[in-house]
């Protein structure tokens, strides 16, 4: 029998790493005594490409080792590993050679697993096997589990849960109210109903000198044992009157567990103890109030109360609300897509209320409103329904043509309009566009036949610098107004695609600018060919290079829907022959983005787009890793589409 | 030549059934003459530690041996070994507490006779390793010598003075510069995160790492076989 402590040991230092961090204490003992341990200096080559398989897969646990492959004598750095990276695993699904090469970077200390040991896991534990399925789906093209599995068993196993019962709002945890106003037990009661009035609340809790909870005084105590009866008790001690003893509860509970409570008790306030229990200090305190406004924190709350705002304050409050919204469903593992949809409906009502707003200050400024239809269109990532965090507002007006007499005067009421509507957004928090794509620009406050000519110019005579500051604008969604001027503008558009092909070679070429990096190191991002940076712009390195993409051939296929990214994805693996698979990988990579990109920009209180390597745990390096992997299959896909190789800038 | 003479009179006192058959088994290990041309890659190292009462070779007793094995070079995890020793009267001896065991731990050990029987099989004819290996293989000697009449067979390396050869050359005086090869101060230099020191297997498995770092230097300096290992 292996020695206890020693075993310990081994398996206190794989329980630091995915997967291994999650398994079952005798599983991972198990493990952990089959381990062995080598030692290895700087230079040294722990396989080379070709080489016969070894028994056993590698992890770093000290040091660093460098993958490469070696095409036409040149070597080609695929990966670098550190502290937690595992290589070599190919040997767990295929019975091929090595296909790369690995070489000692800094001075290491390998663990060497058994590969039958890794066999066993993948058989038995599914939190392991979909770890694997990501990680190494990669290298190994005929392995069965792909990305877009995993990302399915993801959902399945961790995530289907939390999205279902919290469409009931169930497990949200209801925050309790921290500074919570106390009082001794000999003042009066007349003392205390002061105390409750000058603050303003319901409910006073009585403590003992160790601030122990002894009863509760509250508005209803106050109107039965106290208003209602005859003579003066007001100077007696607030113990005689105290609801007592305090019903304590532990922090963390969830709105279900205290509607249940609540139900079950027929109690209002709820005081929260650090033990649960009566003999422990008071941290905090549960009214029926809090829990009723937690229930507000329900998207269908905020979305009325933006339909109901009486002015752009209120607007404002509420979509602020939307970000504690937003940090909360982050928090709880929502589902992007479910999350997104919310917030693009409320960031939609928001803009229609403004445009209410809006309209009536024009009237009651004296401005005559033309009688011609008009749409009110949000774009780029607005545009396609994927704005979590507020970003830059980008916007354009798209009105019927005037006569030419009324040109002017149309021009200026819908100008004005867009100068109003901007600034109630802006007010609401969603900073204007540096670049000026705004409905308050004259150049993008147009109607149909000038769009038309926009939209012609940039596919008929397509530069590659217009393409892409012109990409934005393909993405308009109508918000406001007549829908129909956005729909009869798409259809011009697809007729002026089928009438220049070539346009869409640039438009794809635009998607392919950016390749995109192998992973990470320690702190850096570990790029092919340039310098490895300490920061990842997720935005232009992951995001955009599939959003471009899903746009691209959304375009060249009559896409006629108003979709975001994913949607995209998902109806182009419907109708593109082979793309199926590639496509829900994309749809998934995408969806984790999205989400890694709101978590940065709630922690950072910025729009989340520069991510530093540090702040990622393994588990997101690991699924990055493979999001990269899948942009470059999807911009090959493009390449052979298009014949990009042809295309010369 | 004594370590010969000590196996002759070991053996022949297996072939007269004076001694139990395991440790008879370990005694015949060393039948054959050791072959010191053998590559340290194809050699089975054993690192051990002791816990002991105290310092005093003769009046304190080990309370638990760890080890661990490397073959290969590869620290195995399989190949490793804990046992503690039942010492029902030193519950309250202060170095107990040093050391960090209780003595509900102690009465739940194993006895002595088994305890080291159990060692001597795990062991075998291996290169025994240790920190300050002296200490350690006087104190697996004295219980030896009193149960069986002989004393460790095996060759033995001490990290301490292997790290300061492969340091400082052969020659160097450990004597006054002592302080620079403590366990602690080794690891240290070599880049070994410590962690639960002060238990046998916890020592053996640092003491491991340390000596699979220091073989890989001394493959370096040209030294490959046992022969050159053992300086012979």
């Amino acid at each position: 029998m292996p020695s206890n402590t020693i075993v310990e040991r081994v398996v206190a230092d794989l329980r630091k790493y995915p997967p291994f961090d999650e398994l079952d204490p005798p599983v991972l003992q198990d493990l952990a005594e089959s381990v062995s341990l080598s030692y290895h200096e700087e230079g040294e080559i722990i396989f080379t490409k070709g080489d016969a398989l070894k028994g056993h897969a590698f992890m770093v646990m000290k040091g660093a080792v460098r993958l490469f492959d070696t095409i036409d004598g040149k070597e080609v750095l695929v990966d670098l590993c550190d502290e937690g990276d595992m290589f070599g695993v190919r040997a767990i699904f295929a019975h091929h050679d090595y296909v790369l090469s690995a070489q000692v970077a800094e001075e290491s200390l390998l663990f060497e697993l058994p590969v039958d040991k890794i066999k066993h896991l993948l058989e038995t534990n599914p939190r392991v096997s979909l770890f694997f399925a990501g990680a190494f789906a990669k290298s190994v093209g005929e392995i069965e589990h792909t990305l877009s599995e995993a990302f399915d068993i993801d959902r399945r196993l961790f995530r289907e849960q939390s999205y279902n019962s919290f469409l009931q709002n169930e497990t949200l945890e209801v925050r309790p109210v921290t500074t919570v106003i106390t009082c001794p037990p000999d003042i009066t009661i007349r003392e205390a109903a002061k105390i409750m009035s000058d603050c303003n609340i319901g409910s006073i809790i009585v403590v003992s000198t160790e601030n122990h909870p002894l009863g509760i005084i509250t508005d209803t105590d106050l109107t039965k044992k106290v208003v209602s009866k005859p003579g003066s008790i007001k100077e007696q001690p607030v113990n005689s009157i105290m609801s007592s003893p305090v019903f304590t509860i532990s922090g963390g509970k969830t709105i279900a567990d205290m509607v249940m409570l609540m139900v079950k008790t027929k109690l209002r306030h709820f005081c929260i103890t650090e033990d649960g229990s009566p003999d422990s200090p008071v941290t905090g305190i549960i009214s029926e109030h809090d829990i009723i406004t937690s229930e507000g924190n329900n998207p269908a709350v905020i979305m009325k109360a933006v339909m109901q705002a009486a002015d752009r304050d209120q607007l404002k409050e509420q979509r602020d609300k939307t970000e504690n919204l937003l940090q909360i469903y982050i928090g709880q593992e929502v589902a992007v897509h479910f999350i997104s949809n919310i917030v693009t409906e409320i960031n939609d009502a928001l803009i229609t209320k403004a445009i209410d707003f809006s309209l009536k200050e024009l009237e009651e400024e004296g401005y005559e409103r033309p009688g011609i239809e008009f749409c009110w269109l949000s774009l780029g990532s607005e545009g396609r329904k994927e704005q979590l965090l507020r970003t830059d507002q980008d916007n354009a007006i798209l009105y019927e043509n005037p006569h030419e007499e009324q040109a002017e005067k149309v021009h200026e009421f819908f100008l004005a309009l867009g100068r109003k509507v901007t600034g109630v957004l802006q007010h609401c928090g969603f900073v204007r566009c540096p670049a000026d794509v705004m409905a308050s620009n004259p150049v993008w406050c147009q109607p149909t036949s000038v769009w038309k000519g926009y939209f012609s110019k940039w596919i008929v005579t397509p530069e590659p610098k217009a393409v892409m500051h012109s990409t934005i604008f393909f993405d308009f969604r109508p918000v406001y107004g007549q829908a129909k001027l956005a729909a009869e503008l798409k259809q011009e558009i697809f007729g002026l695609i089928a009438k220049n092909r070539g346009f869409l070679g640039f438009f794809a070429k635009n998607a392919l600018q950016n390749p995109p990096p192998l992973g990470f190191f320690r702190n850096f991002l570990v790029e092919k060919s340039r310098d490895h940076a300490n920061e990842f712009d997720i935005k232009a390195r992951a995001m955009m290079p599939l959003s471009d993409a899903a746009r691209v051939l959304s375009y060249e296929l009559n896409i006629s829907e108003y979709f975001s990214t994913v949607e995209r994805f998902k109806r182009l693996g419907d109708i593109v022959p082979g793309m199926s698979d590639l496509a829900v990988e994309a749809a998934a990579g995408y969806e984790f983005l999205m989400r890694l990109r709101a978590v940065n920009g709630l922690a950072d209180k910025t729009s989340g787009r520069y991510i530093k390597p540090e702040t990622l745990n393994k588990i997101e390096r690991q699924t990055l890793r493979n999001v990269f992997s899948t942009i470059e299959k999807v911009q090959k896909t493009l390449t052979l589409r298009f014949q990009l190789d042809y295309i010369r800038d | 030549m004594i370590n010969l003479f000590a196996k002759k009179i070991a053996a022949r006192r297996c072939r007269r059934g004076k001694l139990p058959a395991n440790t008879c088994r370990y005694v015949k290990g060393f039948a054959g003459p050791l072959d010191l041309d053998r590559c340290l890659g194809e050699c089975r190292f054993v690192v051990f530690d002791t816990e002991t009462t105290g310092f005093n070779v003769v009046d304190d007793a080990v309370i638990s041996i760890g080890a661990i094995a490397l073959n290969g070079f590869r620290i195995n995890v399989q190949d490793s070994f804990e046992v503690l020793i039942r010492r029902d009267n030193v519950g309250a001896r202060e170095a107990v507490t040093t050391h960090g065991l209780l003595c509900r731990d102690l009465s739940e050990g194993r006895e002595e006779q088994e305890a080291v029987e159990d060692f001597l099989d795990y062991i075998g004819n291996s290169i025994l390793v240790a920190q300050h290996a002296d200490f350690d293989v006087a104190m697996i000697n004295g219980m030896l010598r009193k149960k069986y009449g002989f004393e460790l067979l095996n060759e033995v390396i001490d990290t301490a003075s292997f790290a300061k050869r492969l340091e400082k050359g052969p020659y160097y005086n450990l004597a006054h510069k002592s302080g620079e090869y403590k366990l602690d101060v080794l690891l240290e230099r070599y880049n070994i995160r410590l962690y639960d020191r002060h238990t046998a297997a916890g020592d053996a498995f640092l003491t491991a790492r340390l000596f699979q770092i220091l073989l890989r230097k001394a493959g370096q300096a040209g030294i490959k076989s046992l022969r050159d290992l053992l300086l012979k």
